[in-house]
């Protein structure tokens, strides 16, 4: 092996390092090196040779127990492209205000409809003067969007990466209970709340080990808006993604999205707003709409 | 075919491109292309991590009709390959615990019995070969699973950075278990 002064060195190639040169990880300086040194040991040619052996037995072993198992590909490509289509044909239906949005006409019809929609929902919530107040946090701003810190925080459960990354994010979100979703409008000072009117909703996601604890619960409204939880659901799929792709370390995740969860979204897609995908029909609707507000409730 | 705005791997719509989104055969198309190409990869995959052949054909429907999608939404097209074996590894592993057929791995996994022999050499080429494979079988079983994991992802062709993420370890630790396990193989072999 070279030294740094360039001369050979009579330190011998670590097994890692020569795993590491035979599969291309290592850097090109650092591989020269490495071939430099094999071709003046014979000792560590011979330990590389074994290495390189016990590769192709192990690959040969792998590929002759598990093959004679394979079906042929035929029936499953068929049905996958069925399937495929099948997707394809309800997506079409599904998200043609998406689809369509190209046409500029269709854009301003939409338009025209979102705007309609923001004056009778404003005309609605305008009514419902019994749930206005005022709010500690983000009042210039969808105050309801983001949660009360003193009140919840955001609380988390122990689990691996394993457990968070061994199912898909949207598969591990559970149904809060009865009790608790009272709980939780209780403490925020909400009065004869209508399950139809909020989600009560997790700070921190399941899928990013967020706990089913009052202190993260918190009553978000349905009510359309920039920051809905649709774009909540786009957030935490995409730190579920990050995590389980090595990309984002979980703590850093939970961190985060505790902290507040829009701007994270703002740093995670970088993005002052929503992006079009992330928000549904109803979030077109910024323009005019007054916030349902929950009552100040005591801090505890 | 990549998105018009990438930045850090995150794709952005854009007017321009928005024909994509609304032209499904042709992601239709390139998911089947890659169907093609990394089935059988997979298959081998899902196979040695215990799941019986019928349901491992299943999580891997799942894993293409999710890449469908990911791709319909315009997300990341950044390292598509590593992308499938890691959406392939979690819903592999969600199905082996859901059956609790962990018990069944070793039957429906790597078993000697299986095997087809060679039919070039000898009889006594064979039983050696034969044995030298069950030896090493047997090693490779009492590998931790995350050193399994490495060791069959690496037979499948995956860089150590695609490993890394699959298994959601550091490529550190990719490094040191295949080293590892490596060593133990070559011990077995009494090499």
């Amino acid at each position: 092996m070279l030294s740094k002064d360039g001369h050979l060195s009579d330190v011998h190639v670590s097994d890692q390092e020569m795993l590491l040169a035979v599969d291309g990880e290592l850097s090109t300086r650092r591989a020269a090196d490495v071939r430099a040194h094999l071709a003046a040991c014979w000792g560590c040619r011979a330990r590389m040779a074994e290495i390189e052996a016990t590769i192709a037995d192990f690959a040969r072993t792998h590929r002759q127990t598990l093959d004679p198992q394979l079906p042929p590909i035929a029936g499953p490509r068929a049905l996958l492209r069925a399937r495929l289509a099948e997707t394809a044909s309800k997506r079409e239906v599904g998200s043609w205000w998406i689809l369509h949005f190209t046409s500029a006409s269709r854009a301003a019809a939409l338009l025209c409809a979102a705007v309609l929609i923001a004056a009778m929902v404003g005309r609605i919530l305008a009514n419902q003067s019994t749930l206005r107040g005022t709010s500690s946090i983000g009042a210039a701003f969808e105050p309801s969007a983001l949660p009360d810190s003193r009140l919840t925080p955001g609380a988390t459960r122990r689990v691996s990466i394993t457990d968070v990354c061994s199912m898909a994010h949207e598969e591990v979100v559970g149904e809060v209970s009865t009790p608790l979703r009272h709980e939780v409008f209780r403490e925020y000072g909400i009065v004869n709340a209508h399950p139809e009117d909020y989600e009560v909703d997790y700070l921190i996601a399941p899928g990013l080990g967020g706990a089913e604890d009052i202190h993260n619960l918190w009553p978000e409204p349905y009510t359309s808006r920039t920051w809905n939880a649709h774009v909540k659901d786009a957030l935490e799929e995409r730190l579920h993604d990050m995590v389980c792709g090595g990309q984002l370390d979980l703590s850093t995740a939970q961190r985060d999205i505790a902290a507040d969860w829009i701007a994270a979204y703002k740093k995670y897609f970088h993005t002052d707003r929503p992006l079009v995908l992330h928000s549904r029909l109803e979030s077109v609707n910024v323009v005019g709409v007054g916030g349902v507000q929950p009552a100040p409730r005591q801090a505890q | 075919m990549p998105p018009a705005d990438s930045i850090n791997g995150l794709s952005f719509p854009t007017v321009a491109d928005a024909a994509l989104a609304g032209n499904p055969s042709e992601i239709e198309r390139e998911v089947i292309e890659l169907f093609e190409q990394f089935r059988d990869p997979l298959l081998r995959y899902a196979l040695s991590l215990g799941i019986p052949v019928h349901d491992a054909e299943e999580v891997i429907q799942e894993v293409f009709l999710s890449l469908f999608r990911h791709l319909q939404l315009r997300r990341s097209r950044k390292n598509l390959r590593g992308w499938i074996f890691r959406v392939a590894h979690n819903l592999a592993l969600k199905k082996l615990f859901a059956n609790q057929r962990s018990h069944a791995k070793t039957t429906s996994d790597w078993t000697i019995a299986e095997e087809p022999f060679d039919p070039s050499p000898g009889p006594e080429e064979q039983l050696s070969s034969a044995q030298r494979r069950h030896r090493l079988l047997a090693v490779v079983h009492a590998l931790p699973e995350a050193d399994q994991g490495c060791l069959r992802l690496r037979a499948e062709g995956l860089r150590y950075r695609e490993i890394a993420a699959v298994l959601g370890i550091s490529l550190g630790a990719v490094s040191i278990s295949l080293t590892r396990s490596l060593a133990r193989l070559i011990r077995a072999d009494g090499r």
